[in-house]
């Protein structure tokens, strides 16, 4: 499905998994976080292939929050984010009062403390996702891998998820590889865009180099026009209509 | 006018002698017998020879080895029945669906069901009645209560012991034992020959017996019925002793667990005399 | 919580002795000056009730440990230990060894507990195989999917076994398709111990990563779950613990779907708290129903799967309109 893929994330830096569906993004995602194995090459953090790392020093370097999270039980917010301790406890161990301050802190820094002792499944669709966004957070991870974070919600919460993961990176200076196929919200969020068609890389590179009406028009087939907004100094992509 | 009254005096009297004869031809001459109790109360009659259909468990007398089969009480080939013409069907209380259809075809089917030991004799006389054969119907049911006076004769002034009459368990293993209770005709059965139900006091034909129910009845006597064919006698020694299971019961403490096989315990018709006989020799064997 | 759990069937164990179809005089069931043969109250005592509620426990525990983890392994709180069809597979095997096997092996056991256990046996191994045909792991999706079918069709299997059989096989089915906690010994309690303990083993391991599991294999997945073999030891244990219960006890109904639930209101969903809760309320849940099944319609007893259906049925229609609410 994927052929000849190369991307790379530096520290620090967010980037953008950008396609339209079935462009191969979510596979991508899944081949990063170690769901699914390549055929052929590898995927390395910091140079080490993440085969050679154990299950839980992995999921200590890299956390993944999935589009979509559906909670069979009636867990409430902060025991499903306690769950994102699991690769720092032992096999028996039971969370400490360190991993309770840890994963108070992530709902804090998601705005989701209010909702601790809440049912997850009662919560709307925004506040699940900064739940989960705090459940990886909790993980401690350096590496922060989002499929389609903003793909279910409403425009607030969407800016909202923006916001957060914009304020996330600046403060503890996560790696971020996000999957989307929002123009808008790669424009504002990501410093770097990978764009894939058919599973193939048609173009990668700084934003503002990449994000061109060229290369949308080779994406979606849809003439648009990329512009710096006059009001919020943010790339802009305004779409025209069906390209010819 | 004359004329034209006679014709509608003629017409009626063929009409009337018409119905007369139709009401004595309704002696059934083609019988099929879903109840295998029947097909042997008919033939011990001595009408077998008007017995056309059996269900598949018939297997007595040899004769009904040659007869078509109709099914079971669960299964009643309906089609089958049809298509060999009877002028009775034997059916069993329950079957409603296979009355419905016999009553849309209009043919004529006798409802039984079997619970006491009286009511087979009383069946005998009503099925003679049926097929018209009242004398022999009669006799063989005033034969069948004689013999069955004579059991009772026989034990009369012995002592009847407590007895489990199990109809059927877990092969293997003492689970899931099912006995007689007060009521049906195994149990009258059992009394007659001179026996004493243990579960005598719930009045139900078939009763799933704990071990608790059967320790706190403590019975004296075990016989356990089986149908088939009978198991050979390393068989017969195993399955009694299953029930050293539970030694502190008084009938496996004095070896007085039997087990009877025949398919005659589970038909209620003209053989229940010589089933009631064998009870009466298990339970009372020195009784000469 | 654990401990009230513990604490209830500990009074369970101690007082469902004292009751039965029969009445019993407790002191002369302990009066040692009476030999054990004469003594009847010991008898029903020691080997009629004790055992018996023994087996309840255990069957208990062993349903409602499955029926957590079903639910968690197929991310589904409607899911029950039959619902993969290894309930089934043992009733196929008991069916099997009624109709067509000598009662007792060379060695002396019956065989119909045997042969149910290696029906259930079966029937997993038909499921599991199922599940992992197209990928290298186990998808929960054709496991489900899969026990439906395998469900069905072992049914028609029962029918068509019945069917072919003799009046006296017939009726030996039904009776056991009823579900008895009669087992009068400890014999054939100790055969299930045997697959119980190893169900135990991996029960053990399991707690938490039900609750990881219970959002999502990728979601585990990326928190550092081994999913895979987390997924197979739950499926394993699950199944061994349903196949050694209904092997023992033939399959009763809605105790392993209605249980987890209970628990899980009372002390919400941590899996390290719901398994073994579940477990010790199973145990208690079920020697409660057989009190009830013993005394209800005294000196006659019901069969314990129709109180467990009375109770169980109209509970489980609650939660499910509570959670369409």
């Amino acid at each position: 499905m994927l052929e000849n893929v190369f991307v790379a994330a530096k520290r620090g830096a967010i980037v953008g998994l950008l396609g339209p569906n079935g462009s191969g993004k979510t596979t991508l995602l899944r081949l990063m976080s170690g769901t699914l194995t390549p055929d052929s090459g590898a995927i390395t953090v910091d140079g080490r292939p993440i085969g050679a790392f154990s299950r839980l020093d992995l999921a200590r370097r890299i956390a993944m929050v999935p589009q979509e999270t559906h909670a069979t039980f009636d867990f409430t917010a902060l025991e499903i984010v306690l769950m994102g301790r699991y690769p720092h406890l032992g096999a028996f161990e039971l969370e400490g009062a360190d991993d309770l301050s840890i994963a108070r802190d992530a709902l804090a820094a998601t705005g989701t403390a209010a909702f601790e002792s809440r049912p997850f499944f009662t919560l709307s669709g925004g506040e699940k996702q900064r739940v989960v966004i705090a459940s990886a957070l909790a993980q401690a991870s350096d590496i922060l891998l989002l499929d389609e974070p903003t793909a279910s919600l409403d425009l607030g919460f969407q800016l909202e998820i923006v916001d957060l993961l914009l304020r996330l990176n600046r403060n503890r200076r996560t790696t971020m590889v996000v999957s989307t196929h929002d123009l808008n919200l790669t424009a504002s969020l990501c410093s770097e865009l990978t764009l894939l068609f058919g599973g193939r890389v048609i173009a990668s590179g700084p934003t503002e180099r990449v994000l061109t009406p060229e290369n949308i028009r080779a994406l979606y087939h849809v003439d648009a026009e990329v512009s710096r907004h006059p009001l919020t100094r943010q790339l802009t992509v305004t779409p025209l209509g069906r390209a010819q | 006018m004359k004329a034209r009254a006679m014709k509608r005096l003629l017409i009626a009297v063929l009409l009337v002698s018409w119905r007369v004869a139709a009401a004595t031809e309704a002696t059934p001459h083609r019988i099929v017998s879903i109840i295998p109790a029947v097909t042997e109360m008919i033939f011990a009659i001595g009408e077998g020879s008007r017995v056309i259909g059996v269900s598949s468990y018939d297997h007595f007398p040899p004769q009904v080895e040659r007869l078509d089969r109709v099914g079971g009480l669960l299964d009643p080939n309906v089609e089958k029945i049809l298509s060999l013409k009877p002028d009775l069907v034997i059916v069993y209380a329950t079957q409603a669906e296979l009355k419905a259809r016999l009553a849309r075809a209009s043919i004529p089917y006798y409802s039984y069901e079997h619970r006491e030991l009286a009511d087979v004799m009383q069946t005998i006389r009503a099925i003679g009645a049926r097929i018209g054969a009242t004398p022999a119907a009669n006799r063989l049911a005033s034969d069948m209560e004689q013999q069955l006076d004579d059991v009772r004769r026989s034990v009369a002034r012995l002592p009847k012991p407590k007895t489990l009459l199990v109809l059927g368990r877990e092969p293997g293993s003492l689970r899931r034992i099912n006995v007689s209770g007060g009521y049906g005709f195994l149990h009258d059965m059992l009394v007659t020959a001179g026996g004493a139900n243990a579960f005598g006091d719930v009045k139900q034909q078939s009763i799933d017996a704990t071990t608790e129910m059967i320790l706190g009845r403590q019975p004296e006597v075990i016989l356990e019925l089986r149908y088939g064919e009978r198991p050979d006698a390393a068989a017969i020694t195993r399955e009694i002793r299953d029930w050293d299971a539970l030694p502190s019961l008084p009938a496996v403490r004095d070896h007085r667990v039997y087990i009877l096989s025949g398919n005659e315990f589970v038909v209620p018709g003209p053989r229940l005399v010589d089933a009631t006989w064998r009870f009466a020799d298990t339970l009372h064997p020195n009784r000469h | 919580m654990t401990g009230a759990f513990g604490a209830l069937l500990i009074l369970m164990c101690l007082l469902a002795p004292l009751a039965g179809s029969t009445t019993i005089s407790l002191v002369r069931a302990f009066d040692r000056s009476l030999p054990f043969a004469d003594n009847v109250d010991a008898q029903i005592l020691f080997i009629a009730r004790l055992p018996r509620v023994l087996a309840a426990a255990l069957v208990g525990a062993s349903l409602a440990a499955a029926g957590v983890t079903f639910q968690a392994l197929l991310r589904n709180p409607l899911a029950a230990p039959e619902t993969l069809g290894v309930s089934m597979g043992a009733s196929v095997g008991a069916m099997i060894a009624i109709t067509a096997m000598p009662p007792r092996l060379v060695g002396g056991m019956s065989t119909v507990p045997l042969a149910a256990f290696a029906g259930s046996v079966a029937a997993l191994g038909v499921v599991y195989l199922l599940s992992i045909a197209r990928s290298r792991g186990m998808s929960t999706t054709v496991l489900l999917l899969g026990g439906v079918v395998l469900t069905t069709f072992l049914g028609a299997v029962i029918s068509f076994v019945q069917y072919l059989s003799d009046y006296t096989q017939t009726a030996r089915m039904v009776r056991w398709l009823m579900g008895s906690l009669d087992v009068g010994s400890y014999e054939p309690i100790g055969l299930a111990l045997i697959p119980m303990a190893i169900a135990a083993g991996g029960y053990a391991t399991l707690p938490r990563t039900l609750d990881l599991l219970s959002l999502g294999a990728e979601s585990a997945a990326s928190r550092g779950v081994d999913v895979v073999r987390s997924e197979r030891i739950a499926l394993v244990s699950a199944s061994l613990s349903t196949g050694a219960a209904v092997s023992l006890a033939g399959p009763i109904g809605f105790l392993g779907i209605v249980v987890p639930h209970m628990v899980r209101l009372l002390v919400g969903a941590d899996h390290r708290v719901v398994l073994p809760g579940a477990a010790l309320f199973g145990a208690s849940f079920l020697i409660g129903c057989d009190v009830i099944a013993r005394r209800a319609f005294a000196p006659l007893e019901l069969p314990v799967g129709i109180v467990t259906a009375i109770i169980g049925g109209p509970f489980f229609l609650w939660l499910v309109l509570r959670r369409a609410r």
